[in-house]
């Protein structure tokens, strides 16, 4: 691995000061860890994390130029360059930063409601959503409110993954509410059973668990199996103006993400996610998520979930690459979520926003950088 | 005290109830004195979170203000996303100064609309600003909606009335009253009646 940016093939970056924008979350390991370890500055980079406290103000920043790049939900870039909330702008990612990483959590409530109208003395885990069924089936009977789930972001994998695992026994919008709540004040809300579950990212779901207010009923990867989760998004203009500094950076995030594969390192990444200026957490609600351990319930023991984030995996090579696939994936959700109905998509859509090859170029840039490097060193 | 709630109240002089929605409470009482003696009256809100949602249904205001770095934000961007609450007018404003370039990206009158840091006495030219501009960008919405229903009703009659002129051997002009009449008849729109008639004589 090289350990300074003199000397290598990789072009000087345009512009060398950046601020990138993240969200407070278990899977922002990948910036963190690229700040922390020094990544960003090995490839000339001088990187301010800013830490946001909504996706929609993170977006409105991107494109309004404040942060040069952000960690993303995976479909916010689509959702950009569509103008779906916000005016369209032309929003890439180069870059996918980290697989699954979400649960669905119920209040402890609608925990013991579940039990008690299906007769069961316990729930076998990953849940079955058919179990939901008899509960929302005796509220409607008695003319109590409907279920209520939350998810984070009108355009997000939690919001389709939700609408996913209801779908597998049948249950649609008509049946249970869906509204949106910031992480930050998801646990309170089950809490005081304003929500009845929720699907959100860690280390809120440990959090919830660990209070002894939720129960993790299953986690995104009992759902859809390694799909991208975040992105780095970052302005179509932008790159155009800043090539070389894209390429840095996304070696470098690269780089962090490939940091992130062995288990010693991410127990060492919670400890670092855990300061103040980042999560401000303890280390036993994000460790345990970062090391494939999926916190169940209070009385319950953990599951083992071994990809419960998965930054890189050195045994298939692609989870970052942002293939078409993956966004024509999205598409498709987004499309059955409904929240394309009347809009006018472009047939290159998924091509001008998921950028394999500005990944690719950095992976020989990479290539050449370990040639010389090797040469160097006889 | 009477106060309409649906957004027609913006199209008058009365009363309008702003949901504030600000951590910093000092600056919501300045925000609030400075109101005293306007149409803008203010519920203030704290630390909102999810129960924003219930203050919402409950309150129904006719403008939201929000500082553009509240959590809450998501909740707002839902409203129209996931759930199908009536179009408000958000005023977003952010304490820090280079929020002010956020102004020209935000989609314009949908319901954004930042406006830098909010100083107790550009409070109210501010809200009058959002509100007009607001009103005009849902007049804009509601005539393409109307123009595209029209546009849409006169393809089905047409549809209707050439179907009728093959199937039942009728000139433009006879089909034309024939669909005319039963509308009238039985006091439906014409256009659901050529969707009737597109139905059943399409099956036949």
């Amino acid at each position: 691995m090289a350990k300074t940016n003199k000397g290598n093939n990789m072009k000087k970056p345009e512009q060398t000061t950046l601020t990138l924008g993240f969200i407070p979350l278990t899977d922002s390991a990948p910036l963190i860890v690229a700040k922390e370890l020094g990544f960003f500055s090995q490839w000339g980079l001088d990187v301010t994390l800013q830490k946001q406290n909504s996706w929609a103000t993170l977006r409105d920043k991107l494109h309004a130029g404040l942060l040069d790049a952000a960690q993303m939900l995976a479909p916010m870039p689509l959702a950009s360059t569509l103008g779906l909330g916000c005016t369209p702008t032309a929003v890439i990612t180069p870059l996918v930063l980290s697989l699954n990483g979400n649960a669905i959590t119920l209040s402890e409530k609608l925990h013991q409601e579940v039990i008690a109208e299906n007769k069961i003395t316990h729930l076998t885990l990953p849940m079955a959503a058919y179990l939901l069924q008899r509960v929302i089936a005796t509220r409607k009977a008695q003319d109590r409110p409907k279920l209520k789930f939350a998810t984070v972001f009108p355009y997000s994998c939690h919001f389709y993954q939700l609408r996913d695992w209801l779908a597998s026994a049948n249950i649609t919008d008509q049946d249970v509410d869906i509204v949106v709540v910031p992480p930050v004040n998801m646990v309170a809300h089950l809490q005081s059973s304003e929500i009845d579950g929720c699907c959100v990212g860690g280390p809120w779901n440990a959090k919830a668990v660990r209070a002894g207010t939720g129960l993790t009923a299953l986690t995104s990867f009992d759902i859809w199996q390694d799909s991208p989760e975040k992105v780095l998004g970052l302005l179509e203009s932008w790159y155009k103006q800043n090539p070389n500094t894209v390429l840095a950076l996304t070696a470098a995030l690269k780089q962090a993400c490939s940091w992130l594969e062995s288990i010693p390192n991410r127990f060492e990444a919670a400890r670092l996610l855990s300061s103040e200026q980042y999560l401000d957490a303890s280390v036993d609600v994000i460790a345990p998520s970062l090391i494939g351990s999926c916190l169940t319930h209070i009385t319950m023991p953990p599951r083992s979930i071994p990809s419960y984030n998965q930054f890189s995996k050195s045994n298939n090579g692609t989870i970052n690459i942002p293939e078409y696939v993956r966004g024509e994936w999205l598409m498709s959700q987004m499309n059955s979520a409904g929240q394309l109905a009347g809009v006018n998509v472009p047939v290159d859509l998924v091509k001008r926003v998921f950028r394999p090859d500005i990944y690719q170029q950095m992976r020989l840039t990479l290539e050449d950088q370990k040639v010389q490097f090797f040469r160097h060193s006889g | 005290m009477n106060r309409t709630h649906n957004t027609s109240s913006l199209n008058n002089q009365a009363e309008l109830c702003i949901l504030l929605i600000d951590e910093n409470v000092q600056r919501a009482e300045s925000i609030s004195c400075a109101l005293n003696n306007s149409r803008y009256r203010i519920s203030h809100l704290a630390s909102p979170g999810a129960s924003l949602l219930k203050q919402v249904d409950e309150i129904q205001p006719d403008i939201i203000v929000i500082d553009i770095e509240s959590p809450s934000r998501d909740i707002l961007e839902s409203l129209q996303a996931i759930s199908h609450f009536n179009p408000k007018p958000v005023v977003m404003f952010s304490a820090q100064n280079d929020t002010n370039t956020i102004n020209q990206s935000i989609e314009s009158g949908v319901s954004a609309y930042v406006v830098g840091d909010i100083e107790p006495v550009r409070v109210k030219p501010i809200l009058d600003a959002a509100v007009a501009r607001f009103r005009e960008f849902q007049k804009l919405k509601n005539e393409l909606s109307d123009t595209k229903q029209q546009l849409a009703s006169r393809k089905t009659i047409d549809q209707a009335k050439r179907l009728l002129m093959k199937k039942k051997n009728m000139s433009e002009d006879e089909a034309f009253r024939a669909m005319r009449k039963t509308a009238m008849d039985t006091g439906q729109k014409l256009d659901d009646v050529a969707k009737t008639l597109l139905s059943i004589l399409g099956t036949l």
